[in-house]
């Protein structure tokens, strides 16, 4: 099923005329889908697609290089703060800002990856947590930044105001179309990294480093390049994200989100673009939306509210939705290590080889 | 392949361009029918805020309680009450949902500044009433927001009027602050500086700690070094716990004074296992014992419809910023629509039940700046120091 | 400038994270995992705890008993349900695991006991204090926690050096197949040293919480210092952590009192500083992979 008979066929983008198909529908259903879904689905989505570009970047360093990292979540404010600051303080328009935070997120991503070189498993998990915290507490204490009361993002504005063209983007509807060909664009650009010279250095370094410095694989060029990678994804989503969000301050980048990125990929399936793409959708939308209200559920509901009266606290049951999130993360990897990706090809394998 | 993908890009980039252009939006349900009123609140019931939501609780109770008596003028109340966790992107997600999947005519209370600010201009946006957010955040009405109603006292104000008094009535001149390094301590802190700087008197200490932190052994040390009679804690009621637990350990024993945050004494009292005799606090509402009739009235009506809860001082507020929308709904009358309720709203002058004194107008929307002054007595007694007071020093009401 | 009260204060809070970072130690020394979940298991045993002294109103010693063998069927559980059952799972994929029995617990205890504050103290007078030298104020719990941790430790070395199960547990840890060739159980050991773990856990849980409130998220921010301080001292080596909980806290008091608007951070910043010098912690043996 996956054979390759040559070099080309390896890195094409689309395996062939069915994949493309499919990948067409997808693409059709997706830029239809706001017109016929209701208003404040079209925020869970443009939530859930920063969040894909966020899993996608930290997947190509977790699940490709074998990299641990605790500390996007300061990456991601990088971005977030980078955006909103240099349009609203130096009126540099969209584009020029959002990649010039990209690249300063990136440049820190670097800079955590030196130190990454001799570091590896929980040791890295701690020195990027606490590098992390350490972006957040420096952006948090400096009042240029707007210090701990927050950063009110300014309108997102397409156009070039020296130019004085001006294209704002002002409901949620319009900012999907913008971060859905930013995120279709990044994952492109995803795939095609782990497709070239580089991807492989990648997946050479996490299947074993010292084989891979032997064979000729500069570690140091590649290990943080890795790293900046991931944070330069991390950088754009974060961008997008200020402006999704509206207004953020220092204690929305935490390191309980830092955790929950971890926990989208590797729920996702580690080192696929596929997977990354999956667990972000599942967890944000587990988070977001699903397990909310259980109270107002039909018979579950009042069943539910029942046996608090009785053994627990009625006020608690909100709590139900992480008790919920825990056991589905813990069900993925108990019954299914590679993740979501992992149940896909499973099923794909089933239906391929059906009646066998 | 190459040709097709670019064809199909360019394909999606056009229709792209198209639909955006050409899209209307879609009207918002109505917030209310001949048969009910709907009110949003949203409130962190889960995760590191959870004791805050309390306060989205109390007002159900008041809604409770007025639908119990037949609603307002022939319409019940609906109340919604969602979990935001105290994350500003969830509490954009649950506001959403409620404004545009069930139709929400107003919002009341709202814990957190954060998450405030993050849905304020959606709300006004979309011409929604908000009445009495649970934070003090100047930036909910300045700049004047024809839909917002604020009625919790600035934190800058209570610092400022707890300041004078120390001054003033406790006559120390070592005055040290412990703040929690977020909008909450450093306007506490403001308003501190600002008092003292009218005395031409400065602190001997001002010390921030985390909102997350769980050791201020070093901070309390610095504290009792700098010699401070009077420190002013602005933290939460963890962080104030582990400070007066700490400083006893130490043999620190200045007098405490904190904000209103810390008002609950009952609460306060039994988890710092009664070392919070002798705090002086601000409060923005009457106490829980109180005898005056609305109290009473609420505290039976919480005894029998809702035993499992504490009556505790933030519990009730949920009712103290619910009780102007209900007054202003029942003002209204029959002929309901937002302009009327707005109308009614503005026309608020020294309403008070269970908190201080309110007063809206057309150009003002912070309702109140006065707070009261409580001192923790033996067994979590209410003293009263001094009633109702307004800040002078506030720049915001010229 | 109170040198003698820092250094005080610093080692009776350094004390109490180099036992929670020893729970953490036993964990990854026999079976490689990082338990994230360990701040949450030593906070559902102190709620245990605090339910059974308020609720049923036993005496302070049964309910710590109880407690402990609440906290040793936890772990147990734990390792049983959720970690066997994974087939050959990645160390990430462990590590979420974790992650996921934390959420777990951290909603149970929100859902069983409220979201409010509650009170947790330890039978020790807390107005009673000594003074040894001028200056040096010694708590009642900060000698309770220096007594408890040295008894710890003190068994903990026995345990491993002269016991068959300590002895079991150094074997399986070095090297898995083996230990299993010889004879020794190693999914038993496994669910040992869990149980052994959340015990000490619960144990340094219980000192937090007498110092703090008792709120289903009140071990999370402990747990991260005692994480950074196991990593300062070495994951491998329990004499290790209590030295680098003994540096975390000394640190952090330190810092604390001279530039407090960097004390949350400057903890991990002087470990970040060790990992780039001394990669694998202070105390601990580089172990070098086998290509």
């Amino acid at each position: 099923m996956d054979m390759k008979r040559d070099y080309y066929e390896d890195i094409r983008l689309f395996k062939s005329g069915v994949v493309l198909f499919w990948t067409i529908a997808l693409l059709l259903f997706l830029f239809t889908l706001p017109l016929y879904a209701p208003n404040y689905h079209v925020y869970l989505l443009n939530i859930i697609m920063v969040h894909i570009i966020l899993a996608v970047g930290l997947n190509i360093l977790v699940g490709s290089t074998g990299q641990i990292s605790l500390g996007h979540a300061g990456f991601f404010a990088i971005g977030a703060y980078g955006t909103a600051l240099l349009m609203a303080k130096l009126q540099i328009p969209f584009v020029f800002a959002i990649l010039a935070a990209a690249f300063i997120a990136a440049f820190f991503g670097f800079i955590l990856g030196l130190p990454a070189l001799r570091l590896e498993g929980p040791y890295l998990a701690i020195a990027s947590l606490g590098f992390g915290l350490t972006i957040m507490h420096i952006i948090g204490g400096v009042d240029l930044f707007g210090g701990r009361m927050g950063v009110k993002v300014p309108p997102l504005d397409l156009g070039i105001s020296q130019l004085g063209v001006a294209w704002v983007l002002k409901t949620d509807f319009q900012k999907y179309y913008l971060i859905l060909i930013i995120t279709i664009l990044m994952v492109i650009g995803a795939r095609n990294i782990l497709k070239t010279r580089v991807g492989r250095s990648f997946v050479a370094i996490r299947d074993s480093d010292i084989a891979a410095e032997v064979i000729g694989v500069n570690l140091t060029v590649y290990k943080t390049l890795a790293f900046a990678v991931s944070a330069f994804y991390a950088g754009i989503a974060g961008g997008l994200f200020g402006f999704v969000l509206g207004f953020f301050d220092p204690f929305t980048f935490n390191m309980i989100l830092s955790i929950i990125f971890l926990v989208m990929v590797v729920v996702g399936g580690l080192g696929t673009v596929s997977g990354g793409i999956m667990g972000a959708c599942l967890i944000t939308y587990l988070q977001y939306d699903l397990l909310k209200n259980i109270g107002e559920v039909p018979y579950f509901g009042a069943f539910m509210i029942d046996i608090s009266q009785r053994w627990f606290t009625t006020v608690g049951l909100e709590n139900f939705s992480s008790m919920a999130i825990g056991l589905i993360m813990i069900g993925i990897i108990i019954f299914e290590p590679l993740g979501m990706f992992g149940f896909w090809i499973r099923m794909k394998k089933y239906w391929m080889t059906w009646p066998f | 392949m190459k040709f097709g993908k670019k064809m199909v890009i360019s394909l999606f980039a056009a229709l792209t361009v198209l639909t955006v252009a050409s899209i209307a939006q879609a009207a918002l349900p109505a917030g209310f029918d001949d048969n009910e009123i709907r009110i949003g609140q949203w409130g962190p019931q889960t995760g590191p805020a959870a004791p805050w939501g309390s306060v989205a609780r109390g007002s159900k109770l008041l809604f409770d309680i007025v639908n119990e008596e037949g609603g307002i003028h022939g319409r019940k109340i609906k109340y919604f009450l969602r979990d935001d966790m105290y994350n500003p992107a969830q509490t954009v997600a649950v506001v959403k949902e409620l404004v545009e999947r069930q139709g929400v005519f107003a919002f009341v209370g709202g814990v957190g500044s954060a998450t405030g600010m993050a849905v304020k201009d959606y709300l006004a946006a979309n011409k929604i009433v908000w009445v009495s957010p649970s934070a003090a955040d100047k930036e909910f009405t300045q700049p004047l927001n024809p839909y917002l109603f604020a009625q919790y006292p600035l934190y800058k104000d209570e610092a400022s009027i707890l300041a004078k008094y120390i001054v003033e009535k406790l006559k120390t001149k070592k005055i040290g602050m412990l703040y929690q390094n977020d909008a909450y301590g450093k306007d506490g802190l403001e308003g501190v500086k600002e008092r003292l700087a009218t005395y031409k008197m400065s602190l001997v200490a001002e010390i921030p700690v985390e909102p997350t932190e769980k050791d201020f052994a070093s901070q309390i040390l610095r504290l009792k070094n700098s010699g401070a009679e009077t420190v002013l804690m602005y933290v939460s009621p963890t962080a104030a716990v582990i400070t007066l637990k700490t400083a006893a350990n130490l043999g620190f024993k200045p007098q405490w004074v904190s904000s209103n945050t810390l008002s609950d004494y009952p609460l306060m009292f039994k988890i710092s296992g009664g070392l919070w005799e002798g705090v002086i606090t601000g409060a923005f509402s009457e106490s829980p014992d109180s005898k005056s009739p609305l109290m009473t009235k609420y505290r039976d009506a919480a005894k029998r419809l809702t035993p499992q809860e504490r009556w505790g001082v933030f519990y009730y507020a949920g009712i103290a910023f619910a009780d102007p929308l209900v007054e202003a709904l029942k003002r209204v009358g029959r002929n309901l629509s937002t302009d009327a309720l707005l109308k009614a709203l503005n026309s608020f002058k020294d309403y008070q039940t269970i908190g201080p004194k309110v007063n809206w107008t057309e150009k003002q929307h912070q309702g109140t700046d006065s707070v009261q002054i409580l001192k923790c007595g033996p067994g979590a007694s209410y003293i009263m120091l001094q009633d109702w007071m307004t800040n002078d020093l506030a720049t915001w009401k010229k | 400038m109170p040198f003698g009260q820092l250094l005080v204060e610093g080692l009776a809070i350094g004390a109490c994270y180099g036992l929670f970072a020893t729970a953490v130690v036993i964990v990854y020394k026999t079976s490689e995992v990082v338990n994230f979940a360990q701040g949450e298991m030593a906070m559902f045993s102190s709620f245990v705890a605090f339910h059974i002294l308020t609720v049923y109103q036993w005496p302070f010693w049964l309910a710590f008993v109880i407690t402990m063998v609440f906290s040793i069927l936890l772990g147990v559980l734990i390792e049983y349900l959720f970690l066997r059952p994974a087939k050959h799972p990645s160390i990430l994929g462990m590590i979420v695991i974790t992650l996921g029995a934390e959420m777990l617990l951290m909603g149970l205890a929100g859902w069983k006991w409220g979201a409010e504050q509650k009170f947790f103290s330890l039978p020790l007078n807390p107005s009673v204090t000594y003074e040894p030298v001028k200056g040096m104020i010694v708590t009642n719990w900060a000698i309770a926690v220096f007594a408890v941790a040295s008894v710890i430790m003190l068994l903990l070395y026995v345990f491993f050096k002269y016991t068959k199960l300590g002895v079991a547990m150094r074997a399986t840890q070095q090297n898995k197949h083996a230990a299993k060739i010889m004879g020794i159980r190693t999914e038993r050991v496994f669910s040992i040293a869990w149980g052994f773990s959340s015990l000490i856990g619960a144990v340094a849980g219980m000192f937090f919480a007498s110092r703090a409130t008792l709120d289903p998220a009140f071990m999370m921010e402990p747990f991260l210092r005692a994480f950074a301080a196991a990593v300062l001292g070495g994951l491998m080596s329990i004499p290790g952590v209590i030295i680098g909980g003994g540096l975390m806290g000394l640190i952090e008091n330190f810092f604390g009192f001279y530039w407090p608007s960097w004390k949350p951070i400057v903890a991990f910043i002087v470990i970040i500083l060790v990992l780039c010098v001394r990669p694998s912690g202070l105390f601990a043996k580089h172990y070098v992979k086998k290509v």
